[in-house]
């Protein structure tokens, strides 16, 4: 939109753009709303988004359901782990396949980005067998491993090499001239100014983290280890039908780090995807 | 003292040889500058001088102390480059004062060195700024500050005032030349500019497909072009070059210093352009532009092609209007077949 439209044309286009938000918003609210709704309520023939009666109780069964509280705690270690694991490997990962000059980058780069082309369903079994084999399973490590070292690992080298490539050789060159060696470079000047890549990195890495369902589902069986996507669909009754209400109170409270990090870096991580988009 | 002394030193690209053998000599407190068209191996040569790159062979000695293997900073050379490189996330003051903090400068001292080059470039009041928040100017006087703290022993320069608009060039370029007289430090400089080579060297050094052509003063060079190649090169318009046996008999006769001059070259400026085309050798305007102080003359002389001339009188022939020229001979310049100067030999 430019400055210069009149205040009906402006109206037309807020009103456009709230219409088109609407499918992206209503199962927020949806969530929110079936959150402190009664099981029977969230069913009823008439549709509302505020509840008659206000359950926020809920949010307390959703805590002595299932062990919320530690799952919620190994979701968010997990994330935090896998985040910064995966920041240092990738930026040093993609900081020597953008400047270091050694036999086989190519290669070695093309076959990382063809790792992308692997669906994890394919690799889940030899990942389970390996994990077994390594005495892993039941553990958090292969939920922390397998993203770190997998597509995730390799999605996030290739962005960080993207960003590295596009920094100016000549600063690496200055740095040079005042005496920095070249992990001093990488430390001191790269680093420093890929913080748009790296919190891109970071975000992406942590919802993938944070949403990852299959791998949770293979390698764990002990409920206090769960984590919260698998945790949100084990809110189920005898019969092993969905208690929807538990689940949104659940869900709702499972978004709540996510809000919190866009809300706190919500320019930079916008700013971060332009830049990586533009760079790459 | 920072003399430096280059010798037999080459480079090259995989098979690709871009510096050859290249004989050099610069004096302590010499401003030295590197001119030639593009890609002839400027800036690769003072990048061998940094030591951005390393020398595939000859010798390289800054001082007396051979530098082929020693790392870039410590060299005692410091470098400005054309992009700046200032670094986008520390402030003017960080900048300037990076390198000390790499060596492990104590803090006091380090403020007192970025403080007195500070004051020196007037950069006093933006310490504080990030280099975003500077103009162009601005910004390539921190890069040079950044240079000047280190005390080095040798400035290099790498084209560092080509992305300046014209006015902050000319005023940049007297700044360069006044902080040379400052300092009194060893310069190098690269440019293709051959008016900045001009009026900053003491010494010049041409180079073409990654040899020197020629060494001297810029009076040197521009009386004394060892052959065409310098000789166009060094001088705003470049001189002309015509074949001696489409000259008039007359003046073959009289200053063609042998036989073998078979090229004659001569500056615009030493042509004088005469409305009425009755002379000996006459021609036609084919472009006319204006500079102000006069005009530059596009000619098609007849016998001899084409040529610049420069008419500094008051209203200069239209285009398509027919004219004589006159040679001012004693400023003719000679060349044999291989294109070299007869007078130098």
């Amino acid at each position: 939109m430019t400055r210069f439209q009149s205040p009906f044309v402006r109206v037309c286009w807020y009103l456009s753009l709230a219409i088109l938000a609407v499918p992206f918003v209503f199962p927020f609210l949806w969530m929110l709303s079936g959150a402190v709704k009664s099981q029977t309520e969230i069913f009823a023939p008439t549709l509302t988004l505020l509840p008659e009666t206000w359950h926020w109780e809920n949010y307390a069964e959703v805590f002595s359901y299932q062990p919320f509280a530690r799952q919620y705690f190994n979701s968010l270690y997990i994330a935090c782990v896998v985040t910064a694991g995966t920041l240092f490997i990738s930026s040093l990962a993609g900081y020597a396949l953008a400047r270091i000059r050694f036999a086989g980058s190519g290669l070695l780069l093309l076959l990382l980005i063809s790792a992308l082309m692997m669906p994890e369903e394919v690799t889940i079994i030899p990942n389970f067998f390996l994990m077994k084999w390594l005495g892993l399973m039941n553990t958090h490590m292969p939920l922390i491993l397998l993203p770190m070292f997998g597509s995730q690992g390799v999605m996030a080298t290739f962005l960080m090499r993207q960003y590295f490539t596009a920094l100016p050789p000549e600063l690496e060159e200055a740095a040079r001239m005042d005496g920095l060696s070249r992990f001093g470079i990488f430390w001191k000047v790269a680093l420093p100014l890929s913080r748009p890549a790296l919190a891109a990195v970071g975000i992406i890495t942590f919802l993938f983290s944070w949403n990852l369902f299959l791998e949770p589902l293979v390698f764990l069986s002990d409920i206090e280890l769960f984590t919260l996507p698998l945790a949100l669909s084990n809110f189920t009754d005898a019969y092993g039908l969905p208690l929807w209400h538990l689940q949104m109170a659940a869900t709702s409270l499972a978004v709540v780090p996510i809000l919190v990090v866009y809300i706190a870096a919500q320019r930079q991580i916008v700013e971060s995807f332009a830049l990586s988009g533009v760079k790459g | 003292m920072a003399d430096l002394t280059l010798t037999g030193v080459c480079k090259s690209f995989g098979k690709l040889e871009v510096i050859r053998n290249v004989d050099l000599q610069i004096e302590d407190g010499e401003f030295v500058v590197f001119v030639g068209p593009s890609g002839c191996g400027k800036s690769t040569l003072l990048r061998c001088i940094s030591g951005l790159e390393d020398i595939t062979g000859g010798t390289l000695t800054i001082g007396g102390e051979r530098m082929n293997d020693v790392p870039a900073a410590k060299r005692g050379v410091a470098m400005v480059f054309q992009s700046y490189a200032l670094y986008p996330h520390l402030r003017v003051r960080e900048n300037m004062g990076f390198g000390l903090k790499v060596r492990k400068v104590a803090k006091p001292e380090i403020e007192r060195r970025v403080d007195e080059a500070a004051r020196t470039l007037k950069l006093d009041s933006l310490l504080d700024r990030f280099p975003r928040e500077l103009s162009g100017g601005q910004r390539q006087r921190v890069a040079i500050g950044r240079a000047i703290v280190g005390n080095p022993e040798v400035f290099l320069f790498d084209e560092p005032l080509s992305n300046l608009d014209a006015e902050l060039r000319v005023h940049m370029r007297a700044e360069i030349s006044g902080l040379h007289k400052r300092l009194g430090n060893t310069m190098i400089y690269v440019t293709h500019d051959q008016i900045e080579a001009m009026t900053l060297a003491d010494k010049i050094v041409v180079l073409r497909d990654g040899m020197v052509e020629q060494i001297g003063s810029p009076r040197d060079l521009y009386y004394r072009p060892v052959n065409t190649f310098v000789a166009q090169f060094i001088g705003s318009p470049k001189m002309n070059l015509f074949d001696a046996s489409g000259l008039p008999a007359n003046i073959l006769d009289t200053a063609r210093p042998a036989p073998r001059a078979a090229r004659a070259g001569l500056r615009p400026e030493d042509i004088r352009v005469l409305p009425s085309a009755d002379g000996p050798v006459t021609g036609r305007v084919v472009n006319n532009e204006y500079t102000g102080a006069g005009s530059l003359l596009h000619l098609d002389l007849e016998g001899l092609g084409q040529c610049l001339a420069i008419y500094s009188g008051g209203d200069a022939p239209d285009e398509g209007a027919h004219v004589s020229v006159e040679f001012d001979r004693s400023r003719l310049y000679w060349f044999d077949e291989q294109e070299r100067n007869v007078a130098i030999g």
